[in-house]
Formats: C-alpha cells, sequence, structure tokens
C-alpha cells in the first residue's frame, strides 16, 4: 500500500486574512491510496482548503504536499490527469440535461465518445439517476443536482476522487446510493478524500479519519484508533430518574429525552451500568460513535456554528 | 494531454457554453445581434446611407469584442456560482484549452451577427482578397486579446454583478471613444492621442483602409499590424501570468 496524498507542516493562510488565524496550520498527514478518507470538522475547521490544496485549485502558504507523488505547487499538470473533484457548493450547469452533465464532462476530460458514453449510462443507473437522463438541471431538486455531481465524477477515469460534502441535502436513500457507488469506486483501487459534516457517513465508508479543528489536526486513525485515544471511549444511555450530580463522578454526562447519556471509561461504564441494573433502570451500554469521539474531543456537536471553548490534552 | 483530446476539450466546451445554451433558449443570438445592428442602423439612418460602410466594419469589430464582455460574465459566473471552473482546474482541461474553447463558444452567439455584416460586406463590393485577408486578420487580433484581457478580469472579479458594472466601460473604452465607427480624424487632437492607447483603433484603422474609406500608408499599416499584435500579446503574457487559474 503507498500513499495517495501526503503533507508535511502544511500552512494556509488567505492573502488579506490580517490578524486572523491560519485556515490550515502545521498539518502533516499521509492518505493512504486505495481506501476512502474521511476528513470531518466543524464549518471553517479547514477540511475544504485542505481538499482545495491538494486538488492543486488553492496556493499553499508553506510547507508541501504531494499527490500521487508529485508535488502539488510545481507539478500540478502531472496531477489532474489522474484526479476529478466535486467541489463544496458546486452546481452542475443548469441548462444542460442530466445525461449531458455526466457524458460531457467525461469528453471534457478527454475520454473517447464511446467509453464516455458507456461509463455514463453505468453511473446514472448506479445513483438512480436513468429516469432522470433527459431532464434539464433547473427542473432538478436540490439533492437530484447533487447527485449529478457525484455521477459525474465517480463516471470518470480519474484515481482519487475528492468528494467535498457530496451527500449534503440528499435524502437517506439517496445517500446510500451515493455510498455504495463510493464502495464500488473503492472496489476498483481508487481513492476518495471524502469531507462530510454526516458523522455516521465518515464512519460507514472511511477506512481512516481525520479530524480538524479551527485548522489544526486534532485527530488521526481508523474508527478503532480514534475510539481507542478518546478520555471516554464507551457510552452508557440510562433511561429513568436519576440525580445528574450522580452520574457526573463516572464520566461526561449529557441529557438526551428520558433520561442522560454517559461518556466514559471502560471500568467506569461497567460500574455505571451495573449500579443503573441494580436499581432497575433500562441500560445502554456500547462504544462511543463517532459523534461521541467529537463531543469529547472537540467539546462540542459537529453541527455547533459558536466557537470552540478551550479543549483540554 | 494528447493534442487529438486538447481538441475534443475544446469542442466539448464549445457544445456545453455555445450549442446546447442556444438549442434551449434560441433568444441568446439576438441578444448578441442587438448591439452591433442598432449601431448600424442609427449609422445609417443618421448619415442618410452614405456612412454605412464605417457602421459595417465597426459592427464587426464589436462584435468580437462582445466575445470579450460575454467571456467574462460567463467565466465569472461559472466560477463563482457553479464553482465550474474549480470542476475543470482538477482534471486533464488545461487554462488554454478551457479559455480557448469558452472563446470559441462565444464566437457560436455573435455568428448570426457576423453573418449580416459578412453579407453587407460582399453586398456593397467590399470584399476583395486583400481586404477579406485584413479583416479576417484584425478581427482574429481583437478576438483574441478580448479574450485574455476577459479571461484575466474574470479571474479577479468576486461576483458576477461586477461584470456588469464593468462591460459597458469596456465597451465605451474599446468601441465607442476609439475610432471604430468613425474615422480617426473625426476626433480632435488630444482625443486622438488618447484614442491611440486603445488597439481597437488600429484594428478598426486597418480595416478602414483596407475597404479604402480612409487612405492607409504602406508603413501606418506596418505600424499598425506591430501595435495590435504587441497589445495582443501584451495581453496573452499578463493572462499567463497574473490570472488566476489556481486561487491564491
Amino acid at each position: 500500500m503507498g500513499f495517495a496524498i501526503r503533507t508535511e507542516h502544511l500552512r494556509k493562510v488567505y492573502p488579506g486574512a490580517h490578524g486572523a488565524s491560519a485556515a490550515l496550520e502545521d498539518l502533516t498527514l499521509d492518505i493512504p491510496d486505495g481506501r476512502v478518507y474521511g476528513v470531518i470538522g466543524r464549518n471553517g475547521a479547514g477540511k475544504t482548503t485542505f481538499v482545495r490544496i491538494a486538488a492543486t485549485q488553492l496556493v499553499l502558504t508553506s510547507g508541501s504536499a504531494t499527490v500521487l507523488g508529485h508535488d502539488v505547487a510545481t507539478e500540478e499538470r502531472a496531477i489532474r490527469t489522474r484526479i476529478a473533484c466535486v467541489p463544496q457548493e458546486a452546481r452542475p450547469l443548469y441548462f444542460l440535461n442530466v445525461d449531458e452533465v455526466v457524458y460531457l464532462y467525461l469528453k471534457l476530460r478527454g475520454l473517447d465518445p464511446a467509453d464516455a458514453r458507456a461509463r455514463t449510462k453505468d453511473a446514472l443507473e448506479q445513483l438512480s439517476l436513468t429516469e432522470f437522463r433527459r431532464r434539464t438541471v433547473s427542473r432538478l431538486s436540490g439533492g437530484l443536482r447533487r447527485r449529478v455531481l457525484c455521477a459525474m465524477v465517480l463516471a470518470s477515469d480519474a484515481e482519487i476522487l475528492f468528494l467535498d460534502e457530496p451527500t449534503t441535502g440528499l435524502d437517506p436513500i439517496a445517500r446510500r446510493q451515493v455510498w455504495e457507488a463510493i464502495r464500488r469506486a473503492i472496489r476498483e483501487r481508487r481513492t476518495i478524500l471524502l469531507t462530510t459534516h454526516y458523522l455516521d457517513e465518515a464512519e460507514a465508508l472511511s477506512a481512516r479519519l481525520a479530524l480538524f479543528e479551527r485548522g489544526r489536526l486534532v485527530l488521526e486513525g481508523t474508527p478503532e484508533d480514534l475510539r481507542a485515544r478518546v478520555r471516554y471511549p464507551y457510552r452508557v444511555t440510562i433511561q429513568g430518574s436519576t440525580p445528574r450530580e450522580e452520574l457526573q463522578s463516572y464520566g461526561r454526562v449529557s441529557a438526551i429525552e428520558g433520561g442522560f447519556l454517559v461518556f466514559a471509561r471502560e471500568s467506569e461504564a461497567r460500574d455505571l451500568a451495573r449500579l443503573a441494573l441494580e436499581r432497575g433502570l433500562k441500560v445502554g451500554l456500547g462504544p462511543v460513535s463517532l459523534e461521541g469521539i467529537f463531543l469529547d474531543v472537540v467539546g462540542r456537536s459537529i453541527e455547533d456554528e459558536g466557537p470552540t471553548p478551550e479543549v483540554e490534552g | 494531454m494528447s493534442e487529438r483530446n486538447r481538441l475534443r476539450s475544446l469542442l466539448t466546451l464549445v457544445q456545453i457554453n455555445g450549442l446546447i445554451p442556444i438549442r434551449t433558449q434560441p433568444l441568446y443570438l439576438i441578444n448578441l445581434v442587438a448591439s452591433p445592428l442598432s449601431f448600424l442602423f442609427f449609422i445609417w439612418i443618421v448619415s442618410r446611407g452614405a456612412d454605412l460602410a464605417y457602421g459595417v466594419m465597426g459592427g464587426m469589430v464589436l462584435t468580437m469584442l462582445s466575445v470579450g464582455t460575454g467571456l467574462q460574465s460567463d467565466l465569472t459566473h461559472y466560477r463563482h456560482d457553479m464553482k465550474f471552473q474549480d470542476v475543470v482546474v482538477a482534471s486533464p482541461v488545461e487554462a488554454p484549452v478551457y479559455v480557448g474553447g469558452m472563446a470559441l463558444s462565444e464566437l457560436v452567439y455573435s455568428l448570426p451577427a457576423l453573418a449580416v455584416f459578412v453579407i453587407l460586406f460582399v453586398y456593397y463590393g467590399y470584399a476583395t482578397p486583400e481586404s477579406s485577408a485584413v479583416l479576417v486578420g484584425a478581427l482574429l487580433l481583437v478576438w483574441s486579446f478580448a479574450t485574455a484581457f476577459a479571461f484575466t478580469l474574470a479571474t479577479y472579479f468576486q461576483d458576477v454583478r461586477e461584470t456588469w458594472m464593468f462591460s459597458p466601460i469596456f465597451s465605451l473604452v474599446l468601441t465607442v471613444l476609439p475610432p471604430v465607427y468613425y474615422p480617426i480624424s473625426y476626433l480632435p487632437g488630444w482625443a486622438q492621442v488618447a484614442a491611440r492607447f486603445s488597439p481597437t483603433t488600429y484594428a478598426a484603422e486597418l480595416v478602414q483602409g483596407a475597404v479604402g474609406l480612409q487612405h492607409l500608408s504602406f508603413d501606418t499599416a506596418v505600424i499598425d499590424w506591430i501595435v495590435l499584435v504587441g497589445f495582443t500579446a501584451a495581453l496573452f503574457l499578463i493572462a499567463a501570468f497574473k490570472a488566476r487559474w489556481k486561487d491564491p
């Protein structure tokens, strides 16, 4: 296994951002090839900045980044022949129909028309877009437009696909279809750099994950690695009446409907579960989800737009 | 990317930004015919037909320049609102192919206007091998520098609304103040000097000279060509070094 993307002390400060903190700071990362690599973080965490630098769309300030062994600053041409990207907030050209968006993108990349036609048909089928193939983009819902963009890059011959929040706005069924298409791309030994707000999506698809916060890499590893590194790798849900103060000695407590959610270490989680069972309360015990890890590390939910509190070690 | 694939990409862009939008909305064609033909009609009325030749030659120059104004709007819109430039950057398509394809696609919109002017050009007996060669050469250079200028500007604009503000200025500075629709001798001395800063002055002088609307000595014609080629080369150099294909 090699590395698709490598960065060393990567830093990005946007021009004119005087006094502001860097959008990316001291990012050193190795992204293996042939897998989905998930990048998660709140808005403004630096996910898109990282994707845009790796996809040769944005100039880096300092440090270095290579894609497929080529330097993003000096060997863009060698990289661009082997990548494809769905940018965040991208929209397909509204006057094209669904079939044209995919087919013409492939022809634009230089694919032979017969090959482009076959790939288009395949991608549209895979993402359940065949019935919309003659429909103009301007008459599609936001979710369908996003799906068309996914079909466009998944149909390409690129070795690395950059998908910047590709499933935003999709309904659960459409999201699952995109996930299936992503899994198929992985079976074809392609590398996917996926940024997402959906932690379940990152967890379901990613072989490794990076958690960004305020331009810095906070955690990196497989989902299991991440769980092992958080302070409270277990979650205990308790349904019923219990004094909150009593629970706080076991770990971090959050109120949920009808009870509490406690993030705890393994021994405390077991003790708490035993205690709750002795009191006749309903108890659930298991490893933390990615949402739990995020809460533990960042100190607030991924959906929270407010400023981040200082996080312990 | 091989030459064959570059050509395929170029023609695909013509299809994407030229042929398909016209198929879905034919009114685009009338939009680009309207301005040059309005000028032609105005000149025909005011001069009682006497200065129609200026209207025809100026109309062709304006039509080629309108490629530039259309291009800067489209490139800005695609870059900011659709993120299409980002999609293209992260692909094998190189910047010159993208700009060339987009500029050719804008030319598709201009074809009806050009067809009207070419018919008039032939009908009024201006079409000789020499005048046609000068016309084609000058118009190609106008199209080229308008393209380079539009691309460079489009990569700096932050919103398509900025192009709406800029387009009338672009037209004023390049087609109304310079003697595109009239001989340079009509201008007062200071304005003639100012007009020499616009590349369209040289293009207009060449095409007007080619059809006998004004006497153009061999030396003046050579200087006009050198200046026009120089302006075009300079704008291409600026585009190559200053346009933002990759964001800073």
